[in-house]
């Protein structure tokens, strides 16, 4: 067999097309690349892509309902906006300006609490807001809503006389290392479905066999012309691969009615954020991060015998 | 208590080499690289990548164990190249797909918000 020489360049030339972009969401088509890609682009906006979140607490007073342990953990799922995180944060485990305590300004943010209800005729909510930041840049995700009205995240509910006074300290890390890091709340992709209807065989169907036809699909792919009462592929993507509709077929005695085949390089993708970062700063980190493990992985020039190891296998 | 630390799935520790490899004994131009700290992430995209070199004869992955932390890829390629070579090879192109997919993305986002303000 002629194979050609070594060296050759097997590059892919992916595109994208972008459906929706919002702050916390994105809708995308990636094309003309493969399922690993896709799917190691998923794994790493989900388990790899920095973030700040709170990592070490220090109760000073707690006299809730909850347990400091219980607290502690809430507070660590709190999203903080972390565009920081990527480039200008260090982790603490490699800062050399600290012993990795959390008293640096290079790997940690710190964070106060105080919260005393005084008010008998009712409880008092602590929520996300009232944690006060050291940095402007790293503080509770809002999440105010349409109407802008914003509560922040509720941690605790104070009855009065009760009390809550802590300091906590939030630091980088990934979602490998615990999910509160995780900037996604959730990244899908599917492969995107090429539907073909065999028109010829669809046209010996009557009106009220294609009526059923298309009825059979769990969710809205087909639809009916009222005009020219063909069957017309409304939503490809809201096939879900579920084979009602070909078992449909086969049971009306109609096998090839319709064929639908994956693309095997065309996907379509939904990332969520938390808030934490953007949808849009979540792909594009996820895609700086990957650069970066592939960097990590590169044979080193002194990896001793490599050229000689070269020399040898090639010799055959 | 004597829990390992977290961190210890994804960093390498001190002393150990983040990529090695072996050549197979008896198969010429076959080799075994080890890669610490991996997983499917690089593990899958690596072998699909080396599966579009024509010269790459067998190439595979396999995580030996969920709690033993690193890859092991396989690869076997015809005379005209070798598993370093393909290797390096996969690694530069998939590196510059993305480099290339990071711009598309960048010229997509401006083409996007344009369309939406209505130009
Ligand atoms: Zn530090």
């Amino acid at each position: 067999m002629e194979r050609p020489a070594a060296g050759a360049s097997y590059q892919r030339f992916p595109r994208v097309r972008i459906r929706e972009l919002r702050d916390e969401y994105a809708k995308f088509e990636l094309r003309d690349t493969d399922a690993s890609m896709a799917n190691a682009l998923r794994r790493v906006m989900i388990a790899e892509v920095p973030t700040v979140a709170i990592d070490l607490v220090e109760i000073e007073s707690n006299s809730s309902v909850l347990t400091d342990e219980f607290i502690a953990h809430r507070l660590g799922l709190i999203p903080l906006t972390s565009s920081a995180a990527m480039s200008a944060m260090r982790f603490s485990r490699d800062c050399d300006a600290c012993d990795g305590d959390g008293s640096c300004e290079y790997c940690s943010i710190e964070f106060h609490l105080a919260a005393r209800a005084t008010d008998s005729g009712q409880t008092l909510e602590v929520t996300a807001m009232d944690l006060r930041s050291t940095d402007p840049k790293v503080c509770p995700v809002d999440q105010a809503d349409a109407a802008g009205d914003s509560r922040g995240i509720l941690i605790v509910k104070l009855r009065c006389g009760q009390e809550l006074r802590l300091r906590a300290i939030a630091r980088k890390g990934i979602g490998k290392d615990h999910a509160k890091w995780s900037p996604a709340a959730t990244v899908t992709f599917m492969y995107e479905p090429d539907i073909c209807i065999n028109e010829e065989l669809m046209e010996t169907l009557t009106l009220e066999e294609k009526q059923s036809w298309v009825e059979s699909s769990p969710t809205k792919v087909f639809d009916i012309d009222p005009v020219t009462q063909q069957v017309t592929v409304v939503d490809p993507e809201a096939y879900t691969y579920d084979d009602e509709v070909i078992k449909k077929a086969e049971a009306m005695g109609k096998p090839g009615l319709v064929e639908i085949n994956a693309k095997e390089d065309s996907f379509v993708f939904t990332v969520e954020t938390t808030g934490a970062i953007t949808a849009y700063e979540l792909i594009m980190n996820a895609i700086t991060v990957l650069r970066q493990k592939l960097d990590a992985i590169r044979l080193q020039d002194d990896d001793g015998d490599l050229g000689e190891l070269d020399a040898h296998l090639v010799g055959g | 208590m004597n829990a390992p630390d977290r961190y210890e799935r994804f960093v390498v520790p001190e002393g150990t080499k983040k990529v090695s490899f072996e050549k197979d004994t008896k198969i010429m131009n076959a080799a075994s690289f080890t890669i610490e700290r991996e997983d499917h992430t690089i593990g899958n995209i690596l072998r699909m990548q080396l599966h579009r070199d024509p010269n790459v004869l067998f190439a595979g992955y396999k995580l030996p164990h969920p709690l033993q932390y690193k890859i092991i890829v396989r690869i076997h390629t015809a005379s005209q190249s070798s598993p370093t070579q393909a290797y390096t090879q996969a690694i530069n192109d998939l590196d510059k797909e993305l480099e290339n997919l990071k711009q598309a993305f960048e010229d997509e986002k401006t083409r996007f918000e344009r369309m939406k303000q209505g130009y």
